[in-house]
């Protein structure tokens, strides 16, 4: 744990050995593509024709209509990668707040544990945990009267726990370290050693974590969406799924097979990013 | 272990509470829903003032709070039926779907993360580990929806039954359970097997394992007479924490889309009619399930393994 120089060499390290793992770079490569899709369409490039409906209902594949269209003759790419602007965004807000939250309140709970405030936040954590999550968030979408942002935050608030249980138990296990104790000898303030210097050596887990929690509010956002508690006025994969499930008893595939396997494809990188990640931090003694 | 129930009661009044503001202080208004058509201004008072929207926070989260301590839930608002013989009717049924896929899931995760801990970095735990990843990337609605193509409709089998629960004896039980459970079992399993795997890897590296292996200990006692056993206190915590939302929250998905009379589907229901006594019913046994929970697994720990009586 010494100078900005280690750190650097190690994060180089790192990089390399993550560089060498196909699955995990590969899964990088899917992540990135969804990315520049999704800010294509919300710099307007792409997708915008996704509610514009044509006399062609049902059409099947062609040059005009990459996926064909649906019921309403809309243009079943467009709805697909509008889906994936929805899935990453709500992926990416989910994911930085439930970690800020849970790294913030996980830190002060470890820092002070077994203190007063370290009790009401595992009171919170306990009490989140105990409250069914769909049953949480269906009564959070009525009670904001069906706003779009009840969703993500019915999911940041239940999320955050699971990080604050490992950045806490993490922040116990580093204070008994020798450079916090020395941090302490000289008379550093509590939140500086918290967040300058205990906080930066959880990074590799909280990064493991972003992703598991990406994982989880992306496939959470498209079950929310087919309950009728997620995404109302736009495009969600969720709501394509909801009406293909009608759909595929007809034999009518083009939604269901747009939605899910653009679904599988992004859940895919991510669990490969996840793993990729794992590996190389697992392996991190043998680096230093 | 009354340390263990202390720690309920805040528990409790924190579930109770969070389920109180979101579900009757900022729930549906239900007003309008008992009166008739262009009701007075008394009328429209005295409805308030029967449903309590008259009385302040603490007044209403206290009658709140006695209701549930007594147990005393009253008739649904919605059904005018008791909300004890809701949940009589319907907590079998949930319990009818989701067991078998929740024991089948489990049970297969154990083997094949024994399996695969055990042949670690071999063929089978790659191939293993693959198809869990690829398991774990599939959306539950998506195998739902497949399942249910392939399994109950002309395009696929067609050998069980779209949507519904009849049933009355085990032929018909099976006759409804199958895909569902299928279904649980596959999205779940690559979740299992990935836990169970690390839990064995684990344990197989300590060095009595190792010794035994090189003495030549069968590869079915040292898995079964050791590794299994000394790992059974994570496989119990993971087990026993899932149960309360195994019996409500996972068996939501699954009886809304089979269209199935359980839990999760009357909960739903009465979120979003603001049904407030089958709520109060739900979130508050949910609670209690959760607090029991706890105990059963601090006097399995003691059970399992001696060492922890003394902490």
């Amino acid at each position: 744990m010494g100078g900005p120089t280690d750190v650097a060499v190690v994060n180089a390290a790192l990089w390399h050995r993550f560089s060498k793992d196909r699955f995990g770079i590969s899964g990088l490569l899917i992540i990135v593509i969804f990315a520049i899709l999704s800010l294509c369409v919300w710099f307007g490039i792409l997708g915008q024709g996704w509610a514009q409906t044509s006399g062609s209902y049902w059409a099947s594949a062609s040059m005009e209509h990459w996926f064909g269209t649906n019921r309403l003759g809309q243009d079943i790419l467009d709805r697909t990668l509008v889906g994936a602007a929805t899935a990453l965004e709500v992926g990416f807000s989910v994911t930085l707040f439930s970690i800020l939250l849970g790294v913030v309140l996980g830190a002060i709970s470890g820092w002070r544990s077994h203190s007063w405030l370290d009790e009401i936040i595992l009171w919170a954590m306990g009490v989140l945990d105990s409250i069914p999550f769909y049953l949480f968030a269906a009564a959070l979408a009525f009670a904001m009267r069906g706003q779009y942002f009840a969703m993500h935050l019915a999911m940041i608030l239940t999320f955050w726990t699971t990080t604050a249980r490992i950045i806490r138990a993490e922040v116990m296990r580093l204070k008994q370290r020798e450079f916090v104790e020395a941090a302490r000898a000289i008379g550093l303030p509590g939140m500086t050693i918290v967040f300058r210097h205990i906080l930066p050596n959880t990074v590799h887990i909280l990064l493991v974590q972003a992703t598991i929690i990406f994982v989880v509010a992306i496939k959470t956002e498209v079950i929310l969406s087919f309950l009728g508690l997620g995404v109302s006025n736009g495009v969600s994969w969720g709501l394509m799924l909801a009406e293909s499930s009608q759909e595929v008893l007809t034999g009518h595939f083009g939604n269901f097979l747009a939605a899910s396997l653009s679904l599988f494809a992004l859940l895919m990188g991510f669990n490969l990013l996840t793993d990729a990640l794992q590996d190389a931090f697992d392996n991190r003694g043998k680096i230093v | 272990m009354t340390r263990r129930l202390l720690y309920g009661i805040p528990l409790m009044l924190g579930v109770t509470l969070v389920s109180f503001m979101l579900m009757v202080y900022f729930g549906p208004d239900q007003t309008y829903e008992l009166l008739g058509k262009n009701p007075t201004a008394q009328q429209i008072t005295e409805v308030r003032h029967s449903l309590g929207y008259d009385r302040s926070f603490v007044v209403r989260y206290v009658g709140y709070l006695k209701e549930v301590v007594t147990l005393n839930f009253g008739l649904s608002a919605s059904s005018g039926e008791s909300v004890t013989d809701i949940l009589k009717r319907t907590l079998p049924v949930s319990l009818a779907l989701i067991l078998p896929g929740f024991v089948l899931g489990n049970l297969l995760g154990l083997g094949f993360g024994m399996l695969t801990a055990w042949y670690r970095g071999g063929w089978l735990d790659k191939w293993v580990m693959t198809a869990s990843v690829v398991g774990m990337s599939v959306s539950f609605l998506v195998i739902i929806i497949v399942l249910q193509v392939l399994l109950c409709t002309p395009y696929g089998l067609n050998m069980f039954p779209v949507r519904g629960w009849q049933v009355h004896d085990i032929g018909s039980w099976l006759y409804y359970v199958s895909v569902p459970t299928l279904a649980l079992v596959l999205v779940t399993l690559g979740y299992n097997t990935r836990f169970y795997r690390a839990v064995m890897v684990e344990e197989i590296e300590r060095d009595h394992i190792r010794t035994a292996r090189i003495y030549g200990a069968s590869p079915f006692s040292i898995m079964f007479r050791h590794v299994l056993k000394n790992s059974l206190v994570p496989i119990l915590t993971r087990v026993m924490y899932s149960i309360p939302f195994v019996v409500v929250s996972g068996s939501l998905l699954l009886e809304s889309y089979f269209g199935i009379p359980g839990v999760g589907l009357v909960t739903f229901n009465a979120i979003t009619s603001g049904d407030q006594p089958v709520l109060k019913a739900v979130v508050s046994l949910t609670g209690i399930l959760f607090v029991l929970v706890m105990l059963v697994t601090d006097i399995f720990y003691k059970w399992v393994d001696p060492r922890m009586l003394r902490s």
